[in-house]
């Protein structure tokens, strides 16, 4: 998208005051999105996002800027903007550019932007026509689809050599919600699976009919459901999108940005036991056409599949460059942006807790009292201290071994250092579920992922009193 | 760029009424990190958006790409959008109200204030921060400051500009004594710099912090709950989007039906000012069409949903001038929004309360709210409040209600006003009883 004599100008321009790396990130998106209420088109649209993002490190020091202008005189003038903030003499000079190969994770052959619009709007009206007709009790039916390709472009110099990078994300995600409408007021349903693969994993790899039935089955349900109880109970959460809980409770703490500055409760804990023994949990961004998978990351490392805890005790992090120099570890492929607006900054991509051996089944068998989170809504985390809490959209209540009543208005909090050791039981079904992650460098795609697991005690928040 | 050639361009493509918006923003952010500059960052961009109606359709594009190519790919992409759209209702392009009341909020003072300038204010809140009490052991400021221009042209001739600016300087602290950490944060969002206090800043993020110290949970139970002004903005926020006309035309809102009905307490008032003259005014809204004042709740009285054009034809009225324009469909939303305050001091609110919980703080409300219910339930922070004065400090409790009843069993807000960054004004307010969850 610019040039390479366009970008060692800049590079030099940018490194002239001292910088020892600098990095010019260059993106085009061509999103594409369909929504739909009640089996009807309502919104088009195809927001075609362009721009540079230029960044200059010095020690434990960063200066970013971008801009949607990608003509020489706007670039040249941001770099030497951004160059201004050291005043140093320089260190490196850059002579040439080469394009290293880098292996591709992804790999799609029916691309979703070729197919017709009318197929894909055809495909989003029977999904909807399934919800509704579940019960006259649903009001309202949203169904949805986003693709977003990105085409982006990276040169980064840390010596004479800059590296020159290309990359394409094609990501695609489907959206069903049901609202139903009953006497004890109004509740809502959402599914919403995503891939990096072409249409087929929709059309064909997921059960489309089922998931849009079991929107429309679970609104319903819900309204009947009762308030959940609340105090300290056992809690049973199946595998899948159940592994937010690990991805805000631990997997943000070990993210290089909240270690490398002791701002974690999890700093200091490589070598050191974090959760219970039956844990493992690995960041693997190289999953063939996974929703969280990449080629390299947004800096111009190459993805990988870092361990972070094995047997229960800490072995990595997610470590992107800049964090990485207070840390003295290497990046390991996990810096990651929304766009070129934001600073990369180290996050997850495919993060779960490794299977066990445990039957799921045997596991709720074993549980005379307590909650089984079937899903959540999402949740939150403070890195600082370990707080967390997650609010489930779908949890019944165990008696006796068996998963009985619906309950709502579900939620779990506790820390991050509680809750993994709390960890008693892992499952042998390990299974993924796609989300969209927030933090400094904005919007990223994620899987989270765990088998089914247990907690033998953690606090329950609901309006339904004690659970009896 | 020559606008008058999109709409000429337009009109030859068979689109008979459009619009086009151009924005343009400008941020600077500097922040420190141990006594140095962690991250400095300047930014510029801009994009634009088109809209335009064909045989009664609408359809709209965007891009950030500016060069020869963007009229016809804005015009291109509305053709797509206009001729896949089956909304039933007949839409068409505002051609302008016939007033506005446009006031200039930009401050060309702030922008003048040199970054070295801005640079040394942080690091003298950063060096109080740390002097500030023994137990402070990290701490991040941040200043930001963000310049925006929007421009709005339609083919009928209707031509609006407005600009603004503001800043925010953010301090969070983090301190540790005996193994446990505790945090917080304090914040001002303005656009006159001569009105932060670093001392005031530091003194709230770090008093704050300290008090989480010894914190712990409490019985579960129905308390008289008292709740500060940071977390009502958030309450009111969810409150106030179930007033958005689309959410309740498509039986998604709790309010539903009850517009002329008490919906809560009577000591609840809320006011949107968009013309309110501070960092939030906008005079025109996404349509073009003029903004104005207005009550939507008076002494616990639904007075008016939030309209755009699309939303008021359906029920009969107009436009209340809350349409938002992001680049696709219209949507509605509000900004500037007042809810009155009572008389009391803090302290006042809370004499009465012999058994009681005070929140501080809410994580999780963006999953924990079931926005077309107003069920919530969330983890909270604050403190106990006996015999009419604050006690220990709690944490990891969870705060649970339904929106509409809270306001209902409202008893009455403090005097502490105090404008969110979300732009809405509130005061702590005492609800008479809601579940809090702990031990």
């Amino acid at each position: 998208m610019i040039s390479k004599s366009l970008a060692l100008k800049v590079l030099n321009v940018a490194l002239s005051t001292g910088g020892d790396y600098a990095e010019i990130y260059v993106e085009e998106t061509t999103p594409e999105s369909f929504m739909l209420e009640n089996g009807r088109v309502e919104s088009v649209s195809c927001p075609q996002g362009y721009g540079c993002g230029l960044r200059i490190l010095n020690g434990f020091r960063s200066v970013y800027g971008y801009t949607s202008d990608l003509s020489p005189k706007s670039l040249l003038s941001l770099a030497e903007k951004l160059s201004a903030s050291y005043s140093e003499e320089r260190k490196i000079t850059v002579e040439k550019v080469v394009s290293p190969r880098v292996k591709q994770h992804i790999n799609i052959k029916d691309h979703v932007q070729d197919v017709p619009a009318e197929t894909k709007i055809n495909y989003l009206k029977e999904i909807a026509g399934i919800t509704q007709s579940v019960d006259p009790r649903i009001v309202r039916v949203q169904t949805g689809l986003a693709c977003t390709v990105k085409k982006t472009e990276i040169y980064n110099a840390e010596g004479p050599e800059a590296k020159h990078f290309t990359n394409v994300q094609e990501r695609t995600r489907v959206f069903v919600v049901a609202i139903a409408a009953g006497e004890s007021g109004i509740e809502t349903s959402f599914s919403g699976p995503g891939s990096s693969d072409g249409w087929n994993y929709f059309t064909q790899k997921i059960d489309y009919k089922k998931i849009a039935r079991e929107a429309g089955e679970k609104a319903i349900m819900m309204l009947t459901a009762k308030e959940c109880p609340s105090g300290r109970y056992t809690v049973v959460i199946s595998n899948g999108w159940g592994g937010v809980l690990f991805h805000e409770s631990c997997g943000h703490p070990l993210e290089a940005s909240a270690t490398s500055k002791g701002l974690s409760v999890f700093s200091d804990s490589i070598g050191k036991p974090i959760a219970s023994s039956c844990v493992s949990a690995w960041d693997d961004g190289t999953i063939a056409n996974e929703w969280g998978s990449d080629n390299i990351d947004s800096e111009g490392v190459p993805t990988q599949k870092n361990e972070l805890i094995r047997d229960g005790i800490c072995v990595g992090f997610m470590v992107d460059r800049f964090n990485g120099r207070r840390l003295n570890m290497a990046p390991n492929g996990t810096a990651r942006r929304q766009s070129y607006k934001y600073c990369p900054t180290s996050r997850m991509s495919n993060t779960y807790i490794a299977a066990g051996k445990d039957d799921p089944e045997q596991i709720i068998k074993d549980t005379p009292l307590g909650i089984y989170v079937a899903n959540f809504g999402g949740g939150s985390v403070d890195p600082s201290t370990g707080e967390f809490n997650f609010s489930a959209s779908e949890a019944y209540i165990i008696r006796d071994g068996k998963i009985c009543e619906p309950v709502k208005g579900c939620t779990l909090i506790g820390t991050g250092q509680e809750v993994l050791m709390q960890i008693d039981r892992v499952g042998n079904d390990l299974a993924l579920g796609q989300g969209n992650c927030g933090a400094a460098s904005g919007s990223v795609p994620v899987n989270v992922g765990q088998p089914t697991i247990r907690l033998k005690e953690i606090t329950v928040g609901g309006r339904g009193g004690k659970l009896e | 760029m020559n606008f008058g050639k999109f709409f000429e361009l337009a009109a030859e493509n068979g689109i008979t009424e459009s619009q086009i918006r151009v924005g343009k923003s400008k941020a600077l952010s500097i922040s420190l990190f141990r006594h140095e500059i962690e991250n400095f960052s300047v930014n510029d961009s801009q994009s634009v958006a088109a809209a335009g109606v064909v045989n009664g359709k609408f359809g709209s594009a965007t891009t950030e790409r500016l060069d020869k190519d963007t009229f016809p790919f804005l015009i291109k992409n509305i053709l797509l959008a206009t001729s896949l759209n089956e909304k039933v209702e007949v839409a068409d392009i505002f051609k302008g109200s016939e007033k506005y009341h446009k006031k200039n909020v930009y401050n060309p003072a702030l922008a003048a204030v040199p970054t070295e300038e801005k640079l040394a204010l942080i690091k003298s809140i950063e060096d109080k921060a740390y002097a500030a009490d023994p137990r402070v052991c990290e701490v991040e400021v941040e200043y930001a400051e963000r310049e925006s221009e929007s421009e709005f042209y339609n083919s009928f001739g209707l031509k609006l500009k407005q600009k603004s600016n503001y800043f925010y300087v953010v301090v969070s602290v983090i301190m540790r004594e005996n193994g446990v950490t505790k945090n917080n944060y304090a914040i001002i969002l303005d656009k006159d710099l001569g009105l932060v206090d670093p001392d005031a800043l530091v003194k709230e993020a770090v008093e704050g912090a300290a008090k989480k110290f010894g914190a712990d949970s409490i019985a579960s139970k129905k308390y008289p709950t008292v709740i500060n002004r940071d977390v009502m903005s958030s309450l009111v926020n969810f409150f106030l989007s179930s007033a958005i006309a689309d959410s309740v035309q498509r039986h998604s809102s709790m309010l539903e039906g009850k517009l002329g009905q008490k919906i809560a307490s009577s000591k609840l008032t809320i006011e949107e000012r968009p013309l309110e003259k501070n960092i939030f005014f906008s005079y025109f809204d996404g349509e073009g069409v003029a903004t104005k004042n207005k009550v939507v709740v008076k002494s616990g009285v639904l007075k008016t949903f939030f309209y755009n054009r699309e939303t008021a034809k359906k029920d009969g009225v107009e436009s209340t001038g809350n349409g938002v324009w992001g680049g696709g469909s219209i949507d509605t939303s509000y900004g500037n929004v007042f809810v009155k305050p009572g008389k009391q001091s803090f302290d006042e609110l809370i004499a009465d309360i012999e058994d009681g919980v005070y929140i501080t703080d809410v994580a999780g409300l963006g999953t924990g709210m079931n926005e077309t219910s107003g069920d919530f339930s969330c983890q909270a922070e604050g403190f106990h409040i006996v015999n009419g004065k604050l006690a220990e400090p709690l944490t990891l409790i969870t705060l649970s209600g339904n929106l509409l009843k809270m306001f209902k069993d409202l008893k009455g807000f403090a005097n502490d006003v105090k404008m969110s960054t979300g732009s809405i004004s509130v005061a702590s307010a005492y609800i008479k009883s809601m579940n809090i969850g702990g031990k």
